[in-house]
């Protein structure tokens, strides 16, 4: 008999997992791809102090330290759906039907592709895709390629493309629309990436990120920005060319582009065909909760978090008793600020469970404590606006699930 | 967005961008009745490629979403499984 069940084994999962076994409980982990780690398997970067964060050395740490805490973890197995019956969540999954009274949701986060005409032609991928290919299947994506998206995230793979020797010709951003929104317009993107200046692209990025943030000189950067790009570690970015079409017959053979202005608008007889043999789409990320909606977790939409959200504490807990969430499915964030919410949860089930002892609300607080110090140390910064994100959720859990202790107040 | 109309947005059915933006416009439906008139969203994968692109289509087309509310519901079975699996038949 497990005490809790956690569905995802990536960074906010295992240490879920490791902080309610440290207690006692027996814990087993459920993840549909065969490999422990999640999405840590793809990332490796610089931090600024010159170590590098490598994803799969840190899953490895992670899942070794589980197993040997006697941590149940079953790969390749598939969660089709939820349900609550007698105090017990009966997990139903492609090996059987589980049961538990805990269970942690750490399903994290899934892309968000950005239509282009002719992106069902092969050869066309999300940018997640290319990251997992190139760096936990080690299989070369193509010869020369091109981004569509510019944001953190499609930065943070370019670079570990280039790691891996393969070329991506350009950077450009996807026609404005209803599906790209703010991707496809040029001041909306600059905006957001001067705010991961740290991982800027270019050491004019860096240098101007802190006085470009005034709108007038933002302005007149877009507004000369070199035709040419600017290079990142040797790719440029073109912000002011959007992709119109994904030409090719049986694959992807090029990218048609057109110019645009600061707002996105094309302008007409500008365009001209880059030659490619493969496209990465980059949406950026949304939260992956569909398990929390099938269970019956109420969701709020928050942009700043990526998406809709089950509701949730800062505590991790759901309105759903014995339901938490920890990591991307909260809201996109790095790995790291998965791993420390992942304790949160661990350590507020063994709240729940009664399994801790005096200190326990003590080291609940330790563990909120530090995800907000992790936060305010990230290097990687999805949303600039996490925070504002957060205290809206934090705020609507207030409202709605903290009784309000006025006394004689009536009820019924 | 010039060769937008033949772009396909559901990828399993098939439906295209014009064929969801003149069933918007012919029928003034909601999130649910554009998906069961299109079957966009209704294939195999379940609508794991192309939800998120559907909800943005449905802001624009549909608007006065409420923010507590996914526009297209989420139903068991996420993942796709066998019949045998879903009646608990072991082999």
């Amino acid at each position: 008999m497990n005490d809790v069940i956690v569905i995802g084994c990536g960074p906010a999962g295992l240490s879920g997992a490791i902080a309610c076994v440290t207690y006692g409980l027996k814990v087993t982990i459920m993840d549909e791809f065969m490999k422990p780690g999640g999405r840590l398997l793809g990332q490796l970067h610089q931090e600024p102090t010159g170590d590098w964060w490598n994803g799969i050395k840190v899953s490895e740490q992670l899942y070794q330290q589980a197993l040997n805490l006697g941590v149940n973890i079953r790969c390749g197995v598939s969660v089709y759906n939820l349900e609550k019956e007698d105090q017990m969540w009966k997990v139903y999954t492609s090996i059987g039907t589980f049961e538990a009274p805990f269970l942690l949701l750490a399903t994290g986060a899934a892309e968000y592709p950005i239509p282009v005409p002719g992106w069902t032609l092969p050869g066309v991928m999300s940018i997640g895709a290319a990251q997992v290919m190139t760096n936990v299947h080690r299989v070369q994506i193509g010869k020369k390629g091109i981004i569509i998206g510019a944001n953190i995230l499609s930065f943070a793979i370019l670079k570990e493309l280039q790691l891996a020797g393969i070329t991506v010709n350009h950077v450009v951003l996807p026609e404005k629309n209803a599906f790209s929104q703010n991707a496809g317009v040029p001041e909306e993107v600059m905006k957001s990436l001067l705010n991961a200046a740290h991982l800027a692209p270019s050491p004019l990025l860096r240098f101007g990120s802190s006085f470009m943030k005034n709108n007038w000189i933002r302005k007149m950067g877009l507004t000369f920005y070199p035709k040419k790009g600017m290079k990142v570690n040797g790719t440029p970015l073109l912000l002011r060319k959007a992709a119109v079409e994904i030409i090719g017959e049986d694959q992807v053979e090029g990218v048609r582009v057109i110019d645009i202005d600061i707002n996105g608008n094309p302008i007409p007889g500008t365009e001209s065909t880059y030659e490619v043999d493969f496209v990465c789409i980059a949406g950026g990320l949304y939260p992956l909760a569909e398990l929390a909606s099938v269970a019956g977790c109420p969701f709020q939409f928050i942009p700043e978090l990526g998406g809709h959200v089950p509701h949730h504490s800062e505590s991790m807990e759901t309105p759903l008793p014995g339901l938490f969430v920890a990591g991307n499915i909260t809201g996109i964030e790095s790995g790291k600020i998965a791993i420390a919410q992942g304790t949160i949860a661990g350590l507020s089930i063994v709240k729940h469970a009664r399994k801790g002892n005096n200190s326990i609300d003590n080291q609940l607080q330790q563990a909120i404590q530090n995800v907000h110090s992790v936060r305010k140390q990230a290097i990687i910064k999805f949303n600039p606006d996490i925070e504002l994100g957060r205290s809206k959720m934090n705020e609507l859990w207030e409202s709605l699930y903290v009784k309000n202790e006025t006394p004689g107040k009536m009820t019924g | 967005m010039a060769n937008s109309e033949n772009m396909i947005i559901c990828r399993c059915e098939e439906v295209t961008y014009g064929q969801l933006r003149t069933t918007v416009d012919k029928h003034k439906c909601t999130a649910r009745e554009l998906k069961l008139r299109t079957r966009a969203g209704m294939g195999f994968c379940g609508g794991r490629t192309c939800r998120p692109t559907l909800d943005r289509v449905l802001d624009s087309f549909i608007p006065n979403f409420s923010p507590s509310e996914i526009p297209l519901k989420y139903q068991p079975p996420i993942r796709p499984v066998s019949f045998g699996r879903i009646g608990e038949i072991h082999d």
